[in-house]
């Protein structure tokens, strides 16, 4: 298992979310499953920690987040990850769906 | 021939948000608690929020419920102490409030890597069931995907007043690879799918009396299929168990030395087997008969 | 005049078959025989064809063969399409043979991996179907050549039935140089459906007891079919089918171009393709083809093999499938090759690995799989001459010198960023260019399809036109661009990635009107083999390993 924590800069999310929390994704072998909170602290850094069964992507890991931090107003997200071996393509779709369900609820 | 997603492929959230009325469910011990498995990083596994179990109640055409829906991709949906302990605690709610529980099961029975917690829960579980249908509160299982519903979780779905079934679910103790390994390749070759499914899919199921309904793979069958159970429960007295002895046994005598499940569904009323192994949900229920 | 050399090579083969003697009724050998009549018709030396094709094999006469010993049988040159078999296996390890030529070895390609680093595989090259059968006229004539048949009859006609494949370019070179043609046939029958192979090809036919192996190779189940392989299946269908509507094309099977298949009824019906594209197909009667010509999209399919289980469906589908007098299906693999080489708009396939260049291969030093029928379809046919609209809109992008044809082939590679297991199909430098491969190889690096005749890369980041790239290192650029989070897209630069972007050459999803949430199973025509059989009316018989009902 391999785990870390970085913050990115990110814009500050709006000041309103439809929800407190979203999930999305599933944990399970090439998966992953992400917890998107409100409430980080400060509100231009969009906080990630990631525990991952497949050590040794650090790199890719990082990249992936910070183009999502760079592309979606989430200063002020917690970002929690569990992963088992998603493909970065998983990872960015279960962000992007994290923060819709997170921003505009769950239709 | 499409549109409607079908049912076995949505995830557990996605059945329960299709289930329950638009905006009626709430989570009960949701992800931000983070109540996670305490066992399973020694092992090298991730850990899931909601350590494979979501539960909450909801209502389901207007009638408030306890609902739940098992996450079969992690860990093979089996239950350990976090997963079990959730379990436990909505059926024993469900006996509380006297509100009926519905459970959309997707597990192979206990989480090997917890070893006894998980077994101790699915016991607890089933005494909550027992409790549940005294209060005469109904308790539904819904089997209706590929993972289906086996070892514990099997016989703890045969403890619940109803299941509700596809054709894509499967109720059993043992898994297809276990029997043939202990009964032999040609016993049961357990790489034939369309044995597996017709020894312990959901359409033999129904046939044989196992699966109170047998619906559509939609959520919107699944859903029609609940709500017409939701108002009834049967008690679990002494002259029932009598009875579904007698006909267990029955069944044992007229199938016992079948070879063949088509046998089975001749026996059962169904006259085409081809036709009916194409069949779904009702039209298939239309082809047979079903006898007990 | 018969000149002496004539006289001995024909005289040759009198004595050999001479040698057969009592243990052949005429051209009929009993199947207790066949070990010791190979002994007899085989001399050291001789170049010998085993028909182990993509699908159906000559699985009884290469078990009989494998039980002979070095004595018997050495200083073989054995050529051979695919190597299947454990049986193929056993050849080497028995020290038969003194060189290989072939072109596939997918089932055994860690075998093959691993008898090359024992220096027991002694490899001339590895070649492409069309370039080996084209030397069996040249300097590789199989001298005794042992194939497989449905059925033949009293007097030795052969009927191939479906999988046709490679039979008849195996037959034609060994037939007309004195060479001896042994069959294995499933069954002897008085009257053929119709006759695939004349009786005077034929010196030697055998009733195997067990019918030949035949596997359903190219059957992709809906189920298995993924999210992102819709989502790259709708990049695929806007930014190149539609852009440069394809007419003619050949789909390398995989779950990436089954998905496109499933599409065209549903998502390819909304943009209102139909007609547009994908009217001639070369390809294998594919199972999930099966939506697509039922809602009528398709003119014809022409095939290199069959398909098990789409035999009824092939021939109730007669007026789309190319089916004998008989009316059952029929097959070609030379012809189908050739058919993919000039007559196709567009090549699609997948691989395993692609480096900054283009190239890509299935080899590592682990597994030697070789390439099949790629480097023919994946290659520009400069040969061509006749026009079609998407060659020469293709040609018009990459800009051809003076001294080039004004067409191009789409070529066109399809491939996730990631393999299983998080392996990059990325990579700065393929393994196949580990020295241990290049030395077996006589020093060629066995690239599978070559950059410059790439002209697109689909991934699911996107589309890179590499044909449109004016330089090599424009090229690497947009390559890196659409290689996602792998070490080589890593490393592309910003400001270059939103330059090749501004000029068409790097697209996104949404650059060809695809929006990601968009992509789901549920678009699919079916979504499981169940539905095929239901598309089929019943018609289509899926192997028993697909079937759950």
């Amino acid at each position: 298992m391999e785990k870390f924590a970085k913050s990115f800069p990110s814009k500050p999310l709006g000041a309103k979310t439809a929800k407190p929390w979203a999930l999305a994704g599933v944990v399970g072998s090439g998966n992953l499953e992400v917890l998107m909170e409100r409430g980080g602290k400060p509100a231009d850094a969009m906080e990630c920690q990631v525990e991952t069964s497949i050590p040794g992507y650090k790199a890719s890991w990082l990249a992936a987040l910070a183009d999502f931090a760079h592309h979606y107003p989430a200063g002020g997200t917690k970002i929690t990850i569990n992963d088992q071996g998603a493909p970065p393509v998983l990872v960015n779709l279960r962000l992007r769906q994290a923060y819709d369900h997170l921003t505009k609820g769950d239709k | 021939m499409t549109g409607a997603p079908l049912f076995h492929e949505l995830t557990a959230r996605q059945r329960i948000a299709a289930l329950a009325d638009p905006g009626s469910f709430t989570e009960l011990l949701p992800p931000p608690e983070r109540l996670t498995s305490p066992y399973l990083a020694q092992l090298g596994i991730p850990v899931s929020f909601d350590d494979g179990i979501v539960i909450g109640h909801a209502r389901i055409k207007g009638k408030k419920v306890y609902l739940a829906a098992q996450v079969g991709q992690f860990v093979g949906g089996a239950v350990g102490e976090i997963h079990g302990a959730k379990l436990t605690g909505l059926f024993k709610a469900a006996a509380r409030d006297e509100v009926p529980c519905v459970l959309i099961i997707e597990s192979g029975g206990v989480r090997l890597h917890e070893g006894s917690s998980g077994e101790i829960a699915i016991a607890e579980t089933m005494r909550a069931i027992f409790e549940c249908r005294a209060l005469k509160v109904p308790t539904i299982a819904v089997i209706a995907t590929d993972i289906g519903a086996y070892g514990g979780i099997g016989i703890l779905s045969t403890c619940c007043d109803f299941r509700v079934m596809t054709e894509h679910g499967r109720l059993g103790i043992s898994g297809p690879i276990v029997i043939e390994k202990w009964m032999g390749k040609k016993a049961y070759d357990s790489a034939n799918r369309a044995l597996v499914w017709k020894t312990s899919g959901g359409k033999t199921k129904y046939l044989l009396g196992d699966a109170d309904a047998l619906v559509h793979d939609t959520a919107d069958a699944v859903r029609d299929g609940i709500s017409k159970l939701l108002g009834k429960s049967r008690a679990v007295s002494l002259t029932a168990v009598k009875a579904r002895q007698k006909e267990l046994a029955k069944r044992l005598k007229k199938f016992g030395a079948a070879t063949d499940p088509d046998a089975v569904w001749k026996g059962m009323g169904v006259r085409n087997i081809e036709a009916a192994s194409l069949a779904s949900g009702p039209e298939f229920a239309a082809l047979a008969k079903r006898g007990k | 005049m018969i000149t002496a050399k004539s006289a001995k090579r024909r005289q040759n083969k009198s004595e050999r078959i001479a040698r057969v003697g009592k243990l052949a009724r005429g051209k009929f050998v009993s199947p207790g025989n066949v070990p010791e009549v190979l002994r007899r018709i085989i001399e050291p030396g001789d170049i010998l064809c085993l028909e182990g094709d993509n699908q159906k094999q000559a699985d009884f006469l290469a078990n009989q063969l494998a039980t002979l010993g070095k004595k018997d049988l050495r200083d073989i040159h054995l050529v051979m399409s695919c190597i299947t078999l454990p049986a193929h296996i056993e050849l080497f390890n028995k020290g038969m043979i003194k060189q290989v030529d072939f072109c596939y070895a997918g089932p055994q390609g860690t075998a093959v991996a691993d008898l090359v680093k024992a220096k027991k595989f002694p490899v001339g090259a590895i070649h492409t179907y069309n370039e080996l059968y084209a030397r069996y006229y040249i300097d590789l004539t199989p001298r005794v050549a042992l194939i497989a048949a449905a059925k033949a009859d009293r007097k030795g006609n052969l009927f191939l039935a479906a999988n046709t494949e490679e039979t008849p370019a195996i037959v034609e070179p060994t037939a007309f140089s004195d060479g001896i043609v042994f069959a294995q046939v499933n069954e002897i029958v008085d009257k053929l459906p119709r006759i695939d192979v004349p009786a005077d090809q034929v010196d030697l036919v055998v009733e195997a007891p067990y019918p030949m192996h035949l596997q359903a190779l190219f059957t992709r189940d809906p189920a298995a079919i993924t999210d992102v392989q819709v989502l790259m299946a709708m990049v695929a269908l806007r930014g190149i089918y539609e852009k440069y509507e394809v007419q003619s094309l050949n789909h390398g099977v995989g779950f990436n171009t089954a998905a496109i298949e499933l599409l065209l009824p549903t998502y390819g019906e909304r943009l209102g393709l139909k007609g547009k594209i994908c009217k001639y197909w070369m390809v294998n009667p594919l199972p999930t083809m099966i939506p697509a010509i039922e809602s009528g999209w398709v003119e014809s399919v022409f095939a290199v093999g069959g398909e098990v289980g789409m035999e009824r469906y092939t021939a109730a589908r007669s007026d789309v499938f190319f089916t004998g007098r008989d009316g059952s299906f029929h097959s070609n693999r030379a012809m189908g090759q050739l058919a993919g080489h000039y007559a196709i708009d567009m090549f699609i396939g997948a691989s395993l690995q692609i480096d900054i260049n283009g190239n890509s291969s299935t080899v590592s030093k682990n597994r030697i799989t070789g390439f099949g029928g790629a480097p023919n379809m994946g290659c520009q046919p400069t040969g061509r001459r006749h026009p079609t609209k998407a060659w020469l809109k293709a040609g018009a992008e990459a800009n051809p010198g003076p001294g080039s044809p004004p067409g191009r082939k789409l070529v066109v590679q399809m491939v996730e960023t990631f393999q299983a297991g998080r392996v990059p199909t990325f990579v700065e430098e393929l393994d196949a260019t580990d020295p241990g491969i290049r030395k077996a190889l006589h020093g060629v690096t066995p690239v599978m399809i070559y950059g410059d005749d790439v002209t697109h890369i689909v991934t699911e980041e996107g589309i890179a036109n590499l044909a449109a790239c004016r330089s090599v290192a424009e090229r690497q650029a947009a390559i890196r661009a659409v290689a996602g989070y792998t070490p080589v897209g890593l490393k592309r630069k910003k400001r270059e990635t939103e330059d090749l972007r501004a000029r068409g050459i790097v697209q996104l999803p949404e650059d060809v009107g695809v929006r990601p949430s968009e992509a789901s199973r549920s678009l699919l025509a079916t979504q499981d083999i169940k539905g095929l059989v239901r598309w089929s009316n019943g018609l289509y018989d899926p192997p028993p390993q697909f079937v759950d009902w």
